[in-house]
């Protein structure tokens, strides 16, 4: 059984069908990187897994070790092992940063049968897993997100899937907004949390971030459809030849 | 059968004061009070008294063997007020520097006359309460006294079909600082809070007021507030119970560099009402004032904030600034502002800004896709809301006391929607 199944979703958006039949299987223990131009969906697609609302499917499957998602919301679906690394992270001003991050782990623990932690084991859990992704104390102690450079919010992203500790990873353009160092420095955050057990779906346009991490498998989404899968080869046919070559071909 | 019960209770008024002089302050007040506003009143408009109006009311005669069992102590000294009567069996000492006492006959007619000046005049509670109080209590607080220890005034009693009637007239000295919490916690009634402030050269107010009467009480507080060189007032008001609460603040910078925070919090469920409407006129140069509002409304509830700035032609290097922002958690909920900024001198700083909103998708959407149920993201996003305004308004040491009061009434609301 593959860890997350999307199985033929359509997907209309002001009534114009954004996703058109999208399928994918992602076992665990692999990385699969979605590679398209701009318009091609990319966004819909992770907006549509992670369970945002008005992103509900026409028809279509998606399932999460076996276990439907469709009628699940977003917070049930996060609970349930599925993460999304936002494109351009939400400001929540006076909403501070442990205390999020500690409802955030709590709510997953809970839905695991694990004991939730208490003020005091979870800041020192939380400075363990910070100190790992360059993210200064200072920084957990401010709002969320507000007043963070571009390499911030993106580390704090990673963060929060460093202690989630989710079963799929969905990461939306996680390199826009990134200088080469930060690029470096999240992409060893993602690289860290690899294993057997989960999988990661990297949403990108560029091949850059494929470079510091590396997908067994790429797929080429254009208009709402994936029209080429391939193994990492595909990612570096796009950089040389373009979106256009491939999709005519198609 | 409206117009009786209308007529009633105006002629329950004229007959209470009728075997005064006719120069007596409470003959002179009763003769100024002939009904409810009428709702094409401009100030009335947004909160109509319509239903009230229909309530059958008399004036409460206090009764002085009533107790309360109250027992918040924030404050190290209590003041107590039961059905409107101050009860000095019910109070603390209080500290050397500050002192109590009933106004007389010829003191209660120049706090008429000033109370009158201003343009709180003809809001119902001032003519009735005038009438009808069981007396008006002064605080004075001596000049050079810097009182440490925080004030705490509960405003108790009430009874159905009857109206509640405190008055109290606080005195800052020159160079003399305060603290004040006003509770106000009445059942079932209809509660006609009247206050005169005088903030003498120099002196120092810190106020919060929690309006939490029980959920059949209306309350119609006037508070007035004049201020003298340099001096500063920091009001905070929480209002958030009763059925129908208006806190109605006017306050006058009289003396140049004076300086007011006339701030605010309303939480509104059910079919409540609340409504928070300030004036304030800048008369000298060198003021500042400011102004932060915030209402969270649930269920079938209404919020109206109303805020005038008027600003005098001598009053020039004047500062002001209003902010009002309202979020929605229901979709039967409503909420009007309207800030009024009247500008005669021309070398001012005066800004406001006045929104209506719903929770942020995008927010909600980010705390839902890390695992946390709608509901605590709903109720995170509202507590950040309100965390910055209490955070600025009150002392440090009472920021979790009163976070935790709002935190209780969200918890409702928020529950209603579920």
């Amino acid at each position: 059984m593959s860890l997350l199944e999307i199985k033929n979703t359509h997907l209309k958006l002001d009534n114009k069908e954004i996703l058109k039949g999208v399928s994918l299987s992602v076992n665990k223990g692999e990385v699969h990187a979605i590679m398209g131009p701009n318009g091609s969906g990319k966004s819909t697609l992770s907006y549509m897994l992670a369970g945002r609302e008005g992103y509900e499917l026409e028809t279509g499957e998606i399932l999460l070790e076996g276990n439907p998602l469709n009628e699940m919301s977003a917070d049930e679906r996060a609970r349930s092992g599925l993460f999304l690394a936002f494109q351009y992270p939400v400001e929540l001003p006076g909403v501070g940063g442990m205390s999020f991050l500690r409802e955030a782990v709590n709510s997953r623990r809970k839905f695991l049968g694990e004991e939730e932690f208490d003020h005091l084991g979870f800041v020192k859990e939380a400075r363990k897993e910070a100190s790992k992704m360059f993210v200064k104390d200072e920084m957990l102690k401010r709002a969320v997100n507000v007043g963070f450079s571009g390499g911030e919010k993106k580390r704090f992203e990673i963060l929060q899937m460093a202690m989630l500790k989710p079963k799929v990873s969905i990461l939306d353009e996680t390199d826009s907004g990134l200088d080469v160092d930060a690029l470096k420095i999240v992409s060893e955050g993602v690289n860290a949390q690899r294993n057997k057990e989960n999988a990661i779906v990297v949403i990108t346009h560029y091949q850059r971030l494929l470079d510091y991490i590396v997908p067994d498998f790429v797929h080429i989404l254009s208009d709402g459809a994936i029209i080429k899968s391939g193994g990492p080869e595909l990612a570096l046919e796009v950089e040389k030849n373009g979106y256009a070559g491939l999709i005519n071909a198609a | 059968m409206l117009h009786d019960v209308k007529e009633d209770y105006v002629r329950s008024i004229k007959k209470y004061t009728s075997s005064y002089h006719e120069n007596h302050f409470r003959s002179l007040a009763s003769k100024d009070f002939n009904g409810w506003p009428n709702p094409l009143e401009e100030k009335w408009r947004l909160s109509r008294l319509g239903a009230l109006s229909r309530i059958k009311m008399l004036p409460i005669k206090p009764d002085l063997k009533k107790v309360s069992d109250s027992n918040k102590k924030l404050g190290s000294y209590i003041l107590k007020f039961i059905d409107g009567a101050f009860r000095e069996d019910l109070s603390s000492e209080l500290p050397t520097g500050i002192s109590l006492k009933e106004l007389n006959e010829k003191e209660s007619l120049e706090f008429f006359h000033k109370i009158k000046e201003s343009d709180l005049n003809n809001h119902p509670s001032t003519n009735v309460s005038l009438s009808c109080t069981p007396s008006i209590i002064k605080l004075t607080v001596n000049k050079d006294t810097n009182v440490k220890e925080l004030i705490e005034i509960f405003y108790e009693g009430g009874h159905q079909n009857f109206s509640v009637h405190p008055v109290l007239y606080v005195e800052l000295k020159e160079n003399s600082h305060l603290s004040l919490i006003e509770n106000f916690n009445h059942f079932t009634s209809l509660v006609m809070p009247l206050q005169l402030t005088e903030i003498q050269e120099k002196g120092s107010l810190k106020s919060i007021k929690i309006f939490d009467d029980n959920d059949d009480t209306y309350n119609l507080s006037a508070h007035c507030a004049l201020l003298s060189k340099e001096a500063t007032f920091n009001s905070f008001s929480l209002v958030k119970g009763g059925i129908f609460t208006r806190s109605e603040t006017h306050a006058y910078l009289n003396g140049t560099n004076a300086k007011l925070n006339l701030n605010g919090v309303y939480i509104s469920g059910k079919k409540q009402h609340h409504d928070l409407t300030t004036a304030i006129y800048h008369d000298v140069p060198d003021c500042t004032s400011k102004q932060i509002v915030r209402g969270v409304l649930g269920g079938f509830s209404s919020g109206v904030f109303q805020g005038k700035v008027r600003v005098a032609p001598d009053a020039q290097k004047t500062d002001g600034q209003q902010m009002s922002k309202a979020i929605l958690v229901s979709k039967n909920a409503n909420a009007n502002a309207k800030p009024e900024l009247e500008i005669y001198a021309d070398d001012v700083v005066c800004a406001h800004g006045a929104t209506v909103g719903e929770l942020d998708d995008d927010q909600l959407f980010y705390l839902n896709s890390r695992g946390i149920p709608e509901n605590k993201a709903r109720q995170m996003l509202i507590q950040a809301f309100l965390k910055d305004i209490i955070n600025d308004s009150v002392d440090g040491q009472y920021h979790d006391y009163i976070f935790n009061e709002a935190q209780s009434s969200l918890s409702s609301i928020l529950n209603e929607e579920k």
